[in-house]
């Protein structure tokens, strides 16, 4: 059957010209049609956006812009509606994605916006959060409003399902008019959360809409850029390097690369009972969504002196990743990824040879490997698909200096170690630039109001209008009651 | 059997004309169990796959050693000082470290050369007027490619045949004389080079306004792809232009794909299609594997190239390419470098990494 992705208020859907993508994935194919907007239709839509940003979203207050997105995001939480039906049944034909790991993963990924998360989510950025709906007086003296830009663009990448809700959902809290553009590789989630937000507040739907172009065709993208206020990009370096550079000057661009994260097991959690239960949590990170996000790891630092010595530690994970692949089998894989994974495979069995007390572990099919280094390693990215390196270190300690090279790919660190340690670690790798430290088990879960590489998800989306004393005081002067 | 035994046999059934896989798969197995004894990484390698010439039943079974494994081991049977020439990877990957083939003696790689070039590129012709659009030998002696050309141009390049290079790069001013020159004789001319060159010149040519005609009968041999040393053209496009401003109809633009971790090169008949049908002379022989497992994939999937290619007897026979094919009845097609995807997500991937922490 033919899905049809993308959301366009305002134009008329046989205007458009649709393009089909194909999805064949073990032998079970589904075409997906995407809209591929003229450059007219184009500049029309961002106008009407624009518009109706100004004219409706400007004027409602932020509890009832979260009261419609918790509505939303309920809809997609209830298993007897037709949307979330949709997504449990699509989402894993087209990226591949375990069915279960998908359902469970969006389960907890929408949990974190419901409404009272919202309400922290802008509580984190804004001490007083009425400052978005009205003027609100200053700490410094006179008075302050935050604005969103009229229209935010956003540029997604990836298939990881729903990312795309993320800084979807920021623009709407800050009350910016949006447009996305979704990937090929998943293109369908944000196009039915912006369905199910028209359905509830019909007026809120004409203040978004989610359109598609193939990766690389600027003439498009140069389209959106020209109209945006502000842009949001994901994606390597290159492709963020463009768009920077291609939007105009006075356009703000905030760009969100790949990154590299990595776990941390302290002695302390290696003893003979909890061994097992942290290599559980450190193999589930690796497994969720096969280490495509930025926050799964690549790599663990190991601690020796514990009872279980990180060698026994690697075989740990390798045992929990082997139980994984009944449970949660990873996706097939194209012939190009399998040999990323098998290039990666292959030079750290080299490396074996030189360095005696290596190691590679690995199942006959390749759907999981685990190397073990003793050497002076530094950071580097595993194959990805669940392929992770174990690193013994005599001390924790040791790991943020030989991490500090890499600051500007450092995201993410998941840490098994005693309270003190915790503590510790935390000063030193955030002083080299690591912005999120989190339990196993939790690294690709990040919660409600994370600061996303380290920034102000809302903050960083609005601009401030203050009213100085001395306009206030200046303004006395030619009231009515003056003396 | 001893080195000088091998090289004896190799140079016997090179020479031979055409072979099953009956006669094959012995030899195969032979030199495997040469390299087994003698080329100890390459042992070790095996080992940990639980292949060893005992268990060996066909060539299909060699343990196919990964091409970056000539970054980390040195592969060699014979002492690697005792080498008469070492060709050396172009290092664009890991570091820049450079994987290291060493050659013994050069004469099992040149007769090889020399045979597959006659039947594959010269064809009709013992002698052609050429033009190298590539470093001399020694300039570059241990680039497997110069050392190729070389022997293109000595061994079937008639008088007048030259370098189309200097100092400082290309040189134009040569090459359009040849081009001219060619082009008023209507003696066929056959120009060879890596695929970068020939964008550049094509880039000048149309920065000129220049095209040419080259004689019926010319020919040309490009190799190596653009690797990020010139624009990256789509093969269709780049023939095309070829065909273009030299006039020589893309059935007689012929792509040799070789490595340096070979001592064999496979050719096309031509390129009028694109990706064109690769094949190799008798002595090597390619499969289409699963890279993760290493498994044969039936014919028709597209998966990762292994070769055996029984003239690399000093090295290791078997190697495991990073390029992507499809087996077809006579030949395969040749799709490009697998590269390690990029993650589908916002997590970095190898490739990208290095690109990035090396600025």
């Amino acid at each position: 059957m033919a899905l049809r992705a993308g959301y366009l208020p305002g134009i008329n859907a046989n205007d458009v010209e649709w393009q089909t993508l194909t999805y064949d994935r073990d032998g079970q194919a589904i075409e997906v049609s995407v809209p591929l907007l003229s450059d007219e239709q184009m500049k029309g839509l961002s106008g009407r956006i624009k518009e109706a940003s100004r004219q409706h979203l400007k004027s409602m207050a932020v509890s009832d812009i979260t009261a419609t997105i918790d509505a939303t995001i309920a809809r997609l939480l209830d298993r007897n509606d037709t949307y979330r039906q949709q997504a449990e049944e699509y989402l894993p034909l087209i990226t591949g994605y375990d069915a279960e790991m998908v359902r469970l993963g969006l389960t907890g990924y929408l949990k974190t916006f419901r409404q009272s998360e919202l309400r922290r989510f802008v509580a984190e950025d804004f001490v007083n959060p009425k400052i978005l709906d009205e003027f609100q007086p200053l700490p410094k003296g006179g008075y302050g409003r935050a604005y969103g830009p009229d229209l935010l663009a956003h540029i997604w990448a990836g298939n990881v399902p729903g990312l795309p809700l993320w800084s979807l959902i920021s623009g709407l809290l800050v009350k910016a008019g949006n447009i996305g553009k979704v990937p090929s590789t998943e293109p369908l989630m944000a196009s039915w959360f912006a369905h199910i937000i028209a359905e509830i507040d019909p007026k809120l739907g004409q203040c978004l809409a989610v359109v598609w172009w193939k990766g690389g065709d600027v003439d498009r993208e140069q389209a959106l850029l020209n109209q945006a206020d502000l842009v949001m990009a994901y994606g390597n370096n290159d492709t963020l390097h463009q768009i920077r550079d291609r939007t105009p000057i006075t356009t703000r661009c905030l760009t969100y690369s790949h990154k590299v994260s990595f776990g941390m097991v302290s002695k302390a959690a290696l003893d003979t009972g909890k061994a097992w239960e942290v290599a559980h949590q450190a193999a589930y990170d690796i497994v969720r969504y096969d280490q495509q996000g930025c926050y799964s790891p690549h790599l663990f630092f190991v601690e020796q002196g514990g009872a279980v010595t990180p060698q026994e530690f690697a075989q740990y994970i390798a045992n929990e990743l082997d139980c994984f692949e009944e449970k949660f089998p990873r996706r097939s894989l194209t012939i190009e990824e399998a040999s990323g994974v098998a290039a990666w495979r292959q030079s750290e069995e080299m490396k074996s040879f030189s360095e005696e007390n290596n190691a590679v572990m690995g199942d006959a099919n390749g759907a999981w490997s685990v190397a073990y280094s003793e050497a002076e390693e530094d950071l580097a990215p595993s194959g990805l698909n669940r392929t992770a390196k174990v690193i013994s270190v005599k001390q924790l300690d040791d790991v943020p200096a030989r991490i500090a090279p890499y600051k500007a790919f450092l995201q993410t660190v998941g840490i098994a170690a005693a309270p003190e340690e915790l503590q510790r670690l935390a000063g030193m790798l955030g002083a080299v630039g690591v912005t999120r430290i989190s339990a196993l088990e939790h690294m690709t879960a990040p919660e409600a109001g994370w600061h996303h590489d380290g920034r102000f998800n809302l903050l960083d989306l609005v601009t401030m209008t203050e009213v100085e004393r001395s306009a206030e005081t200046a303004a006395e002067a030619f009231s009515d009651y003056v003396d | 059997m001893t080195e000088a035994q091998i090289i004896e046999t190799l140079l016997d059934f090179i020479a031979a004309d055409g072979t099953t896989d009956d006669e094959f798969s012995p030899l195969a197995l032979e030199i495997f169990a040469y390299q087994f004894e003698n080329n100890i990484p390459y042992q070790r390698f095996c080992r940990q796959r639980e292949k060893t010439p005992r268990t060996m039943q066909s060539w299909r079974n060699i343990p196919a050693v990964p091409i970056n494994g000539y970054k980390d081991l040195t592969l060699s049977c014979c002492d690697p000082e005792a080498a008469e020439r070492i060709f050396m990877t172009s290092g664009t990957t890991k570091n820049g470290v450079r994987g290291k083939c060493h050659h013994p003696t050069l004469s099992v790689y040149d007769t090889s050369m020399i045979t597959a070039f006659r039947q594959r590129f010269m064809q009709e012709h013992t002698k052609l007027r050429m033009g190298i659009l590539f470093p001399t030998e020694q300039t570059m002696p241990n680039s497997s490619l110069a050392h190729y050309l070389a022997l293109a141009l000595n061994e079937f390049g008639s008088d007048g045949s030259r370098y189309l290079f200097n100092d400082d790069g290309l040189d134009h001013e040569q090459l359009f004389a040849e081009l001219d020159r060619a082009e008023q004789t209507g003696k066929p001319y056959a120009l060879l080079g890596a695929s970068f060159s020939f964008v550049h010149v094509m880039d000048k040519m149309s920065h000129l306004g220049k095209t040419v005609s080259l004689p019926e009968g010319s020919r040309i041999l490009d190799t190596g792809g653009f690797k990020g040393q010139s624009r990256e053209l789509e093969l269709n496009e780049f023939y095309d232009l070829l065909e273009a401003r030299f006039g020589v109809p893309r059935d007689h633009c012929i792509n040799m794909y070789g490595m340096t971790e070979l001592s064999t090169e496979f050719y096309d008949w031509g390129n009028a299609t694109c990706p064109s049908v690769k094949s190799g002379p008798h002595w090597i022989r390619s499969q289409i594997v699963n890279p993760l497992t290493g498994e044969e994939l039936p014919k028709g999937d597209k998966g990762i190239l292994v070769h055996c290619d029984l003239a690399h007897f000093n090295c290791v026979s078997s190697i495991l390419t990073e390029d992507a094919g499809i087996e077809l009845d006579d030949g395969f097609l040749l799709l490009g470098r697998a590269e390690g995807a990029e993650a589908k997500g916002c997590s970095m991937a190898v490739d990208e990494f290095l690109k990035a922490a090396q600025g």
